[in-house]
């Protein structure tokens, strides 16, 4: 497919604009995308919609996400052109018939021959209500009318009471109808799985208080994927590790030249990495619940990644339930039990009174190496008590990590986030996104490799070149 | 290279791998501009299979690199051969004389070739099939976009050996890690979703031929039902498909009911919460309603 010069540059301007607008929505795209594509393009017949589609998705996509965005900006972009023909005409009859309903409206509103001062919004208003609606206002301003004749001028407190009628059932259409007039629907073709994938993303990047109750078996599985995921790299990497303490042959063998092949100095790679002991503390209480058992559920499903495990919840008392989880159960029920049982229901989370029982009944769990992670948005009766515990708990670990589920923009209000924040390093976490990233980037991140071994003389290997 | 899209589609026929129009012509234009092409998408959907397709069609050897955490440049690109190093030295240590020099023990013929430095060295155009690319780490990664930037690999004992053919490049990934913007920059990208009902029962009747078109269409629609619960922790894959079905034969089974579903479940979901699950939210009962229903034409989507 050849295409004449003049006609190429005005279509290369059009994909540079398209390419513009995949930026605009987020896509990573540079000059050496947009030449593949239309590269690509030369070996496609570009008048077969479907191919053009094809050659623009396989060079200018780079990922799952970004699919889902391609999609939806092809079709808004490269509108065919009988659609686009359509699409005029609609537009054009739905804003004649709208003059036409707002002309009957103004006939409709007026007082003493006179028509309302509505603005045009608020009149494009009146005429979306329903019938019944409608004639209720119609038959206010009559009878408003009629009083008027006997009382004094009305006039001024009709159009207010008009006013407030019609901003009211605004929001009414708002609450009801949320996230219309955002997107539309966006063309009918293609479709490529767009409801997981963007299931998925929602799940991922709602803040984990506000998910619905019909959202939870969904982003429980979610979890469950995402910690096991994580649970086998770091497995991997912990093997993998192990295995670097072997024998270096390339260097050994220069190192032996002159050695006549007898081994003299055998040269090693690196060393292993100290794998973690994490305790978690989780905050069950009524406002906490659902936000702890996601995080309990994430990092229980580390286990196999981790040396030593152990969980703790409380809400107004601490209660131990790793030897609950060892007698299997499950840690759902678990959970569940303990919130139901919570003795004392009602007393107010306690974070003083809990940090101080693990630190006089369990001590012997908190050693130099133990990461210690607190759940919990940081409310408690007693902070000052609670401050002290947990400067105790935290003497005697490695580390201790909060994550709290209140967005950062609203830590500053709180005097408890401030002062925990202070004292231990504090982490913002509502989504499960966030989760992720804050406990495989940052928790592992940092502590697994800590304890590298030295290493010998030579420099490390590498992939350099 | 020469290929046509014709050509091509014939090829991916005769073999018996079935994909839709996106994926075939995604695979011919990454042949056309010469670009390494990566496939993304759920375990068991056809991605390493492609890379093997490929080689079939284009009548080519497969050189197959496995990733995994930890795979480093001696597995993956050349090593040393040890053994014959140290005997080498050793021989020549005993006849007193001669010096041995170190480009003698470093030479062409104490290298193992591993899969990339064969797909470079190779006279021949292969396809080279990196596959689980995801698994290896970020560090290889970085090694891997060097290689397939500029098909060449430097030796440091031998100097820079020029790839003579470039290879056919296919990658595979099971998204477990995002890879870097400039591997994914070098390649064509292909996504695969779950086939449809019709794609689906045409792989059937391709890979296990003693199924009937019916039966196989049966199968299709009870597989597309249960992957449609979005909790399940692994959606039953394409492997899985065929698993079933090879069993149902072996069952002589003709027909699927709810009944046979649940009997044979455990090679479909893998993991009791899953079985669970399908108990829980379609059971036989639900099965048995799917199967009362007409066929959904609503799948029409044109395969090869
Ligand atoms: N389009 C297809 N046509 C015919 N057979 C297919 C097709 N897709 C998949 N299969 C069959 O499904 C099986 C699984 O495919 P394959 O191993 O390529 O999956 P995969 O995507 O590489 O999975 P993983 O991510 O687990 O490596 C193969 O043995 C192959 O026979
Ligand atoms: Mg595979």
């Amino acid at each position: 497919m050849s295409l004449t010069a003049p006609a190429e540059s005005h279509f290369e301007e059009n994909m540079a604009a398209f390419a513009a607008l995949l930026r605009a929505e987020g896509l990573v795209l540079g000059t050496a995308e947009l030449l593949d594509a239309l590269q690509a393009l030369r070996h496609i017949d570009i008048a077969d919609r479907t191919a053009f589609k094809t050659a623009l998705r396989a060079t200018l996509v780079k990922s799952e996400r970004d699919l889902e965005i391609f999609e939806r900006s092809f079709e808004r972009y490269f509108i065919p052109l009988t659609a686009q023909a359509e699409h005029l005409r609609e537009a054009t009859l739905q804003m004649e018939a709208e003059s036409a309903r707002l002309k009957d409206a103004a006939g409709e509103l007026s007082f003493k021959g006179e028509p309302l001062p509505l603005s045009a919004e608020e009149m494009l208003l009146y005429t979306s209500l329903p019938e019944e609606q409608r004639q209720n206002l119609q038959r206010f301003v009559q009878e408003t009318e009629a009083a008027e004749k006997e009382m004094r001028p009305l006039r001024p407190l009709l159009e207010t009471v008009v006013k407030g009628h019609l901003r009211y059932w605004h929001s009414r259409k708002e609450q009801l109808s949320p996230g219309s007039g955002a997107g539309g629907s966006g063309g009918g073709a293609g479709g490529i799985s767009g409801a997981p994938v963007n299931r998925e993303r929602r799940l991922r990047e709602s803040d984990i208080r506000e998910l619905s109750r019909a959202d939870l078996p969904a982003a429980k599985a979610l979890i469950d994927r995402l910690s096991r995921q994580l649970a086998r790299r770091l497995v991997y990497q912990r093997q993998r590790s192990a295995s670097r303490g072997a024998l270096d042959f390339r260097r050994t063998v220069r190192a032996n030249m002159r050695f006549g092949g007898r081994l003299f100095s055998l040269k090693y790679r690196r060393k292993r990495r100290s794998p973690l002991q994490l305790l978690l503390v989780g905050d069950l209480s009524a406002s906490m619940k659902r936000y702890s058992s996601f995080v309990l559920q994430f990092i229980y499903g580390l286990q196999a990644a981790v040396a030593n495990l152990e969980l703790f919840s409380f809400a107004d008392t601490l209660e131990y339930l790793t030897p609950a989880l060892k007698e299997q159960t499950g840690l759902e029920h678990i959970l569940e039990r303990v919130v139901l049982e919570g003795e004392s229901w009602g007393g107010g989370t306690d974070i003083g009174a809990s940090l101080t029982e693990l630190f006089e009944k369990y001590r012997e769990l908190l050693t130099h190496r133990t990461i210690v992670i607190m759940v919990s948005d940081t409310r408690t009766v007693r902070l000052s008590q609670a401050l002290a515990a947990l400067q105790k708990v935290q003497e005697r670990v490695r580390q201790v990590i909060w994550l709290n589920p209140l967005a950062p923009e609203e830590w500053s209000r709180y005097r408890s986030v401030r002062e925990f924040g202070e004292l231990v390093e504090m982490w913002p976490c509502n989504t499960i996104d966030q989760l992720e990233k804050a406990v495989s980037g940052r928790l592992f991140a940092a502590n697994t490799y800590l304890e590298q071994e030295a290493g010998n003389d030579d420099q490390t290997y590498s992939y350099r070149r | 290279m020469q290929v046509d899209l014709t050509a091509l589609r014939q090829g991916f026929v005769d073999v018996g791998y079935i994909c839709d129009e996106n994926a075939l012509l995604t695979v011919y234009l990454a042949l056309k501009l010469q670009k390494p092409l990566l496939i993304e998408g759920a375990p068991g959907v056809g991605k390493t299979e492609l890379g093997k397709t490929l080689a079939k069609v284009l009548q080519t050897e497969l050189i197959r690199l496995q990733c995994y955490e930890g795979l480093d440049e001696t597995k993956a690109l050349y090593e040393w051969n040890y053994q014959r190093q140290l005997l080498r030295i050793q021989i020549d240590s005993r006849q007193d004389g001669n010096k041995l020099e170190e480009e003698d023990l470093f030479s062409l013929s104490y290298l193992l070739e591993r899969p990339l430095l064969k797909a470079i060295r190779s006279p021949e155009k292969k396809v080279l099939l990196i596959d689980e690319v995801d698994k290896c780490d970020p560090e290889f990664e970085a090694f891997l976009l060097e290689v397939l930037s500029d098909f060449q690999i430097s030796i440091p004992e031998l100097g820079t050996l020029h790839a003579e053919n470039i290879p056919v490049v296919v990658l595979t990934s099971n998204n477990e890690r995002e890879l870097s913007d400039g591997l994914k920059r070098r390649c064509l990208y292909l996504y695969f979703n779950f086939p449809d009902v019709a794609r689906e029962s045409k792989i059937i009747r391709s890979r296990v031929p003693a199924v009937k078109d019916h039966f196989a269409a049966e199968i299709a629609r009870v597989i597309a039902h249960i992957r449609s619960q979005e909790e399940l922790r692994k959606k039953p894959s394409i492997a899985e498909t065929l698993d079933w079905t090879r069993a149902l034969v072996a069952l002589d089974k003709k027909r699927v009911d709810g009944a046979v579903v649940s009997d044979t479940l455990n090679l479909l979901l893998k993991n009791r919460q899953d079985q669970l699950l399908f108990h829980r939210k379609i059971g036989k009962k639900g099965i048995d309603q799917l199967l009362q229903q007409p066929d959904t034409p609503g799948g029409e989507q044109r395969c090869l």
